[in-house]
């Protein structure tokens, strides 16, 4: 496949994911407000604003979250080698057209990088000291590339509005089920409606939030392989980051690795993980496959 | 009656339609053509902050290159073909002259400990290996936009609105083979 049409399909693939997850939130809300009013529009008009709202103040806090829970610091252009690294990061941010983020370094022996900010105009990509190091330049650069691609595509908005459908249908399951268990469900209810859409209502409730979360989780590893693309299409040269992930794969890490987990679907490796086998619970797919796709572009 | 009505109505969702693609394709037609600009003027402006950097470059292996005249003097050379091109492709062509003039004028330098260890001259070849990066990677944004623009006023429906707005394809920049590679720099 050209790099062009691994775009396309992997954008295909997104759009059909998110849509499904939009489907997944409004058929929970709709449970809940047929479980508790008798009338899904009441909680269709009350639950998307609340969600909505929830989302915003997630996304806005983002960016400061991240950084520093990544413990990450400002990279300092009179070290050689971390002003090389702006000088990467300006030259991926030309390829694709896009203002220049900030530069910004974790001290780390693992070699990983990630990328956030709400809008590519103030976006923010880290490095560790550890890629800084081991990585040659047109590895680097791939490593670059891959994030600022993440950046092109607003995977952070999407991965803040996942993560926050994700959190909004788990408070409704757990309202239903705490509320069931005091026998507090129906009360609201005119009529005793049909049993069996009753029934149908309480156990989506239940299986929603396995759904959602793994519903999130293919999304993140769909958007990996779509930045894994769109930046090979950026350098022109996807053996880069292939070797990149490579020296990451084999690069065991020493001692625990630093930053906390929620900051770990934006690496571009798992730092917790080293898996190797295609698991539906993994952030990342597998790193085998994702260098066999790059190779093949 | 109903059936004037009917067509009477199917008329006109036909224009509001037509009107709608219209606009749409509009703009995306001087979005992408101001994109190609744009592009333009980032390698114009990397162009001329590689030229600003040359005298400093000079300067500061005058003292070590003295025996290397011809070396240095291709950099000069290029360097005032570069400060006098007018078209896009000319100043395209001087900076692959002055692309090789440095290349040379570094491979030279390899044979003077003391340059290599000179601070300010490292800092000058990085800085200078950067420009040229980036102005390879404006050329391939630039690229880019013109394909994005050219496929659009090329194929239908795009063409037939780029006609009514007298927008032809544009050309790409023609990057010689040689300088495809990504720049080997060690660090």
């Amino acid at each position: 496949m050209l790099v062009e049409d691994h775009i396309k399909h992997n954008k295909r693939l997104t759009v059909f994911i998110c849509g499904f997850m939009a489907f997944l939130f409004l058929l929970v809300i709709s449970s809940f407000g047929y479980l508790y009013f008798g009338n899904i529009y009441i909680s269709i008009i009350f639950g998307l604003p609340v969600a909505l709202v929830y989302i915003a103040i997630t996304y806005s806090f983002s960016v400061k979250t991240v950084l520093s829970a990544a413990k990450a610091r400002p990279a300092n252009s009179l070290v050689r080698e971390e002003k090389l690294l702006m000088y990467k990061v300006e030259e991926m941010a030309i390829a694709a057209g896009l203002p220049t983020p900030k530069v910004y370094v974790q001290e780390s022996d693992n070699i990983n990088a990630f990328a956030t900010g709400k809008k590519p105009e103030e976006a923010v990509i880290c490095a560790t000291t550890g890629a800084i190091r081991k990585l040659k330049i047109d590895e680097l650069e791939g490593v670059l590339a891959h994030e600022m691609s993440h950046i092109k595509n607003h995977d952070i908005l999407i991965a803040t509005v996942t993560i926050g459908v994700v959190g909004a249908i788990s408070l409704i399951s757990e309202i239903v089920f705490y509320s069931m268990f005091w026998g507090g469900a129906g009360r609201g209810r005119k009529n005793e409606g049909n049993a069996i859409i009753m029934v149908l209502a309480i156990v989506l409730i239940i299986l929603a939030p396995i759904f959602s979360r793994l519903t999130y989780l293919a999304i993140s590893r769909k958007r990996e392989y779509l930045a894994d693309s769109n930046g090979a299409y950026l350098t022109r040269n996807p053996e880069g980051l292939a070797k990149a992930l490579e020296k990451i794969k084999n690069d065991m890490p020493q001692g625990k690795p630093k930053g906390s987990k929620t900051v770990a679907p934006l690496y571009i490796a798992n730092p917790f993980k080293r898996q190797s086998t295609n698991s539906i619970w993994s952030t990342h797919p597998p790193i085998n496959e994702r260098i066999k796709r790059l190779r093949s572009m | 009656m109903s059936l004037l009505l009917t067509i009477g109505i199917v008329i006109i969702v036909v224009v509001i339609m037509f009107f709608l693609i219209f606009w749409g394709y509009y703009n995306r037609i001087i979005r992408l053509e101001n994109r190609i600009e744009n592009s333009w003027g980032q390698i114009d402006v990397q162009l001329k902050r590689r030229a600003d950097l040359i005298p400093n470059l000079l300067e500061s292996v005058k003292g070590y290159m003295a025996h290397e005249k011809e070396t240095l003097e291709n950099v000069t050379k290029a360097r005032s073909a570069l400060m006098n091109a007018k078209t896009p492709q000319d100043n395209i062509d001087a900076d692959n002259m002055l692309t090789g003039a440095l290349k040379s004028l570094f491979a030279v330098s390899e044979a003077y400990p003391d340059l290599k260890a000179n601070q300010n001259f490292l800092q000058l070849q990085d800085e200078l290996t950067h420009t040229e990066d980036k102005i390879s990677y404006a050329r391939q944004h630039f690229n880019d936009s013109v394909l994005s623009f050219n496929n659009i006023v090329e194929t239908i429906p795009g063409i037939w609105f780029a006609k009514r707005m007298n927008k032809s394809t544009k050309e790409m920049i023609q990057i010689p083979v040689e300088n495809r590679e990504v720049p080997q720099v060690k660090f």
